[in-house]
């Protein structure tokens, strides 16, 4: 029977258990490849495959957990060297009566953001596995161990896109419910349903005992089928043995039927023994069937948001309209819409929309620079927003957990270009209610449009749940009649349809006056009539108190706790005309001047300070004649040792925010000024990750002007080179922490070289000197973050 | 065995902050404060050990397993011991990520944690050693000796994770360059010698202000061994 079918029947799946235990057992030695047992120890690995189909193992893993590039580089062997063999004494001792898994175990270097390892490398190495696998036979496939769902969703896409076979996917959990990475069942199961696996489970790590409430909330989270192996236990963190004997562990297992798991298996310390008493123990149970329904959702891989209340997607990642945000991605500078982010989730935001659409900017490349960065900071889930195809699906890609697209529309060409990208995926779609002959009038034409795109939504095979539609906001102050015809559209594509429904609130008050009083009695007239998500300015309290106030009136905010968590002791305005998230300050430090406020390293008070001068002054009058010469003071004291490096970074940080200050000023000048000077590439070499260092410097820099291209860390020399040349930076900072990564310095500077870059380079690092530096060929060595303005100053000016 | 941390060294952190101790402020003692209660509670110490005969040949240390750990430092560190104790610790992701979150609003408090996340796997590493060194009664032991000090390698990182287990009961991996993630993560040798052996300071090797440490800038030494 195939393994589709054997999901399908009635009665339990089972596994096999452990295999390292048995390879050892056997008399595999301690450091040798356990992966190369196909080759070098063929009769030990058919002994044991076969031990396990006679315990009654209906899918046997082959022994291919490690046989990756990456681990079998150390061993001189290729996959397609190791893995077929593998396969093949699998199929042999399993003789029809079982069917055989090619085991995908995790590659064993982390992905980004914690680790260095690229994920598209991560899909092309499992894709290799998978390859290899399907030549030889493989039924079906076993990702397994592991505890990034990035990387389990690169495994997964690497089934998906070279094969048809089924696939399982399992994680490995820690006590408190979480993956050593943080990652929950519940956003494993969100996401990994999303994409396609046939069944999902836990494996490794904990006994049987300890799986009733990981299984109870991948339950929650999906409708797939679960599938269990643990360990015989708990294992002592020293000693290879584990806690419980194959008497306690099958009845344990058996408990598992109550919860509704259709595959059981054992994975480290259990043995055909584990095996034989746990399909004893099994039989004549019956799996209770559990019905399931799934609620709509969105996730990052630590964060699930039900859309079971008014849930708010922060609309300030998007250059329209935004000066500040153009200058930011026409820059590259990421770092710009991470502090963003974090503002927006400070204020409330639940989900973030992302568009870098900019007719200048590479949208695909950068898209992904910035869908990257942004999960590296922050845990909540990203609506990912763009017109076009090709940079919806790379964002789609690299999103690590449930992304809303935003969005499709009625155009047929549109939902066939994007409703399968959404379906692959896994993803949430937003629907706008407007096609080819554009937005209608009516509420009931509205009405028609959801109702066309949910059935062809449906049609792909996307859940309804995950069908978000858009009534469309129209600016009042043009057509006064709209707003009406939208909150009706939105109250019956709510009623009629039973979908979950978007709105982009802030255009409807478009050239009026008092903006945010528009707005705010807007968003609360959506909300009654079954707004799930504003798409708001989370920074403007007014919008975030209507859907405070909203939940406490609906009785959503269970015994007013939010509600009163947010307001007990804040002196709420009254007024909410003045809008903007930063209220002009109170000036209760009043007296004290930027200059004193930025050697003190008050970077609350940076902003205000920087405010008041600037009713009198010009903002170059204010960079020139008091924010670059208090940071001097600062430097010259660093240098004299008067102060130290965490004295200097808070003046630096107190100079940033009087800086965002300044440049609001300069903005608002006619013909738009800049206090940008020519710019600077930074860059933690190749293969370097220590990049703290680098970062400070930046800070630095930025405070005297410069506008820093950071690269990050982990650097090509090629990335280096290009960035110097398309940013035509006179000046560019290496840094590297290690000495095993300065011959990565050594090349990034041959290559500017080479390349006949007009570029000065200047280095720094824990492991650099003056003398090395010159040796490497760079023209400066900076000892710290003090000295690199110095060399700025000398090439830039 | 669960690690569990419940304060740091401040005076440490500032050093590796490169700020003497005694020049620091009140503002900036409250924020280290504040930091390392803010890293204690986000971070899970997690570490996985294991003994080992070892031998010596002429060009390094051969672990029982095979693996040779080459240089001479090691060989002259490890001299007068049979066995070793191997460990690795890891604080987790957590400790990362809190970094790169602050990284993005506030580069003080940044390298304040950074600097507290060093002091906590320090401190880890401490209690780690403590523990193990009760499994060898009777015994003594050189200071624990890590991949990248004097002539030992960053290569045998990856074969080292191996040998623990690492990545599955740590979560602890090698980059392609071998170095460890999450970051603020060591692996160890602890010799184990059943007889006398010389005393000898642990200096400057290894530790997390080396390069920005101001003792050493100017010449001298922080008194910590």
């Amino acid at each position: 029977m195939e393994f589709r079918e054997l999901l399908k029947a009635p009665g339990p799946v089972i596994l096999d258990g452990g295999m390292g235990t048995m390879l050892q057992a056997k008399g595999l030695r301690l450091g040798e490849h356990p992966e190369l047992a196909a080759l070098d120890h063929p009769d030990w690995l058919l002994d044991i495959h076969r031990a396990y189909v006679e315990a009654g193992t209906q899918i046997l893993c082959a022994n291919t957990f490690g046989a990756n590039r990456e681990k079998l580089k150390r061993t001189g062997r290729t996959v397609e060297e190791v893995i077929p063999p593998s396969i093949t004494i699998a199929k042999e001792a399993a003789a029809g009566r079982a069917l055989v898994a090619l085991d995908l175990g995790p590659i064993g270097q982390l992905l980004e953001p914690t680790g260095t390892l690229d994920f598209e490398t991560a899909v092309d190495i499992f894709a290799q596995e998978v390859r290899s696998a399907v030549s030889a036979g493989a039924d079906l496939v076993m990702v397994e161990t592991m505890t990034d769902l990035q990387e389990c969703r690169a495994a997964l896409l690497a089934v998906k896109e070279n094969c048809d076979l089924p696939v399982i996917v399992s994680m490995t959990y820690e006590e408190r419910g979480r993956t050593f990475l943080g990652h929950s069942p519940a956003s494993a199961a969100l996401t990994l349903e999303g994409m396609g696996a046939d069944a999902i489970g836990i494996n490794c790590s904990l006994g049987p005992r300890e799986m009733p409430a990981l299984v109870e909330e991948l339950a929650r989270w999906t409708t797939l089928p679960i599938s269990v192996k643990p360990n015989a236990g708990l294992p002592d963190p020293g000693g290879a043995g584990y806690d419980i004997t194959a008497e306690e562990f099958a009845e344990a297992m058996a408990q598992l039927t109550e919860l509704g798991v259709k595959c059981y298996g054992g994975c480290c310390g259990t043995t055909p023994e584990y095996i034989a008493k746990l399909c004893r123990a099994l039989e004549g149970r019956t799996i209770r069937e559990i019905p399931r329904s799934v609620p709509a959702a969105v996730c990052s891989p630590v964060c699930v948001v039900p859309i079971d209340r008014v849930r708010v997607i922060g609309e300030r990642i998007n250059p329209t309209g935004k000066k500040r945000m153009k200058e930011a991605l026409l820059r590259d500078d990421v770092d710009y819409m991470l502090g963003q982010a974090l503002e927006q989730t400070q204020a409330g935001a639940d989900i973030l929309d992302v568009n870098v659409g900019l007719p200048e900017i590479d949208e695909p490349s950068m898209m992904v620079k910035v869908v990257k960065a942004l999960q590296g900071v922050t845990d909540a889930p990203l609506q990912l927003d763009s017109t076009r195809p090709e940079v919806l699906e790379k964002a789609l890609r690299v999103y690590c957990g449930k992304a809303i697209v935003n969005s499709v529309n009625g155009d047929e060409e549109v939902l066939d270009a994007i409703l399968p990208l959404v379906k692959k995926y896994g993803a949430a779609v937003v629907g706008l209610t407007l096609d080819k002959n554009g937005i209608p009038k009516t509420a009931l034409d509205r009405l028609d449009i959801a109702r066309r795109i949910l059935n062809r939504a449906l049609n792909y095979g996307i859940r309804r749940e995950d069908v978000y539609i858009d009534c469309l906001t129209l600016t009042v102050s043009a057509e006064q009649a709209a707003a009406s015809q939208t909150l009706e559209a939105l109250a019956r594509v709510k009623k009629e349809l039973g979908l979950k429904t978007v709105l982009g609130v802030s255009n409807i008050s478009f050239g009026l006056p008092a903006r945010p009083l528009v707005n705010q009695n807007f968003l609360t007239m959506a909300m009654t009539k079954g707004l799930d998500l504003p798409i708001i300015n989370p920074n403007l309290e007014a919008m975030m108190a209507a859907v405070r106030c909203y939940h406490l009136l609906m009785n959503i905010d269970t015994d007013a706790r939010d509600y009163i968590a947010a307001y007990a002791n804040a002196a709420v305005s009254t007024s909410i005309t003045t809008g903007a998230g930063q209220a002009p300050s109170a000036a209760p430090a009043g007296e004290r001047t930027l200059e004193q406020v930025v050697i003190a390293g008050l970077k609350g008070e940076a902003g205000p300070a920087a405010r008041r001068l600037l009713e009198t002054e010009e903002p170059m009058a204010v960079v020139d004649g008091v924010l670059i010469p208090a940071l001097d003071r600062v430097g010259a004291d660093f240098e004299a040792g008067k102060v130290f490096l965490p004295q200097l970074i808070q003046a630096a940080g107190a100079a940033q925010a009087a800086f965002e200050v300044i440049r609001e000023g300069l903005s608002a000048q006619p013909g738009g000024g800049s206090v940008s000077k020519a710019p600077i590439v930074l860059a933690t070499v190749k293969g370097d990750i220590h990049d703290i260092g680098k970062n400070i410097v930046k800070v630095l820099l930025e405070n005297y002007g410069y506008p820093v291209i950071d690269l990050g860390k982990d650097v090509e020399p090629a990335a280096v080179v290009e960035a110097a040349q398309k940013h035509a930076a006179p000046l560019v900072g290496l840094s590297a922490l290690m000495t095993t990564t300065l011959g990565s310095m050594e090349e990034t500077i041959r290559l500017l070289r080479a390349e006949n870059v007009p570029c000065k380079v200047v280095v720094g690092g824990a492991v650099l000197t003056a003398d090395y530096a010159k040796k490497i060929g760079a023209d400066f060595y900076a000892k710290d973050a003090k000295e690199s303005v110095d060399v700025a100053r000398r090439v830039i000016g | 065995m669960p690690i569990t941390l419940t304060q740091l060294n401040t005076a440490e952190v500032l050093r590796y902050m490169g700020c003497p101790p005694e020049k620091a402020d009140g503002a900036l003692m409250a924020q280290v404060e504040d930091c390392a209660r803010e890293l204690l509670g986000a971070v899970r110490p997690r570490w996985s050990w294991r003994p080992v005969e070892i031998s010596f040949e002429a060009c390094g240390v051969r672990l029982e397993n095979g693996l040779l750990l080459p240089g001479e430092d090691l060989k002259a560190h490890l001299s007068g011991c049979g066995r070793a104790a191997l460990f690795c610790a890891t604080l987790g992701a957590e400790a990362d990520a809190l970094i790169r979150r602050a990284e993005r609003l506030d580069m003080g408090r940044a390298l304040t944690l950074d600097c507290c996340a060093s002091a906590a796997v320090e401190e880890v590493c401490d209690q780690i050693e403590g523990e193990l060194q009760g499994k060898f009664p009777g015994c003594s032991f050189p200071f624990r000796y890590s991949p990248g000090y004097g002539d030992l390698p960053l290569e045998v990182q990856g074969p080292l994770l191996d040998l623990l287990d690492a990545p599955r009961r740590a979560g602890l991996c090698a980059t392609a360059n071998h170095l460890l993630t999450p970051r603020k993560s060591v692996t160890a040798i602890l010799g184990v010698s059943s007889g006398e052996i010389e005393k000898k300071n642990r200096s400057c090797l290894g530790c997390p202000a080396q390069g920005s440490c101001q003792y050493r800038k100017a010449g001298g030494h922080c008194g910590i061994s």
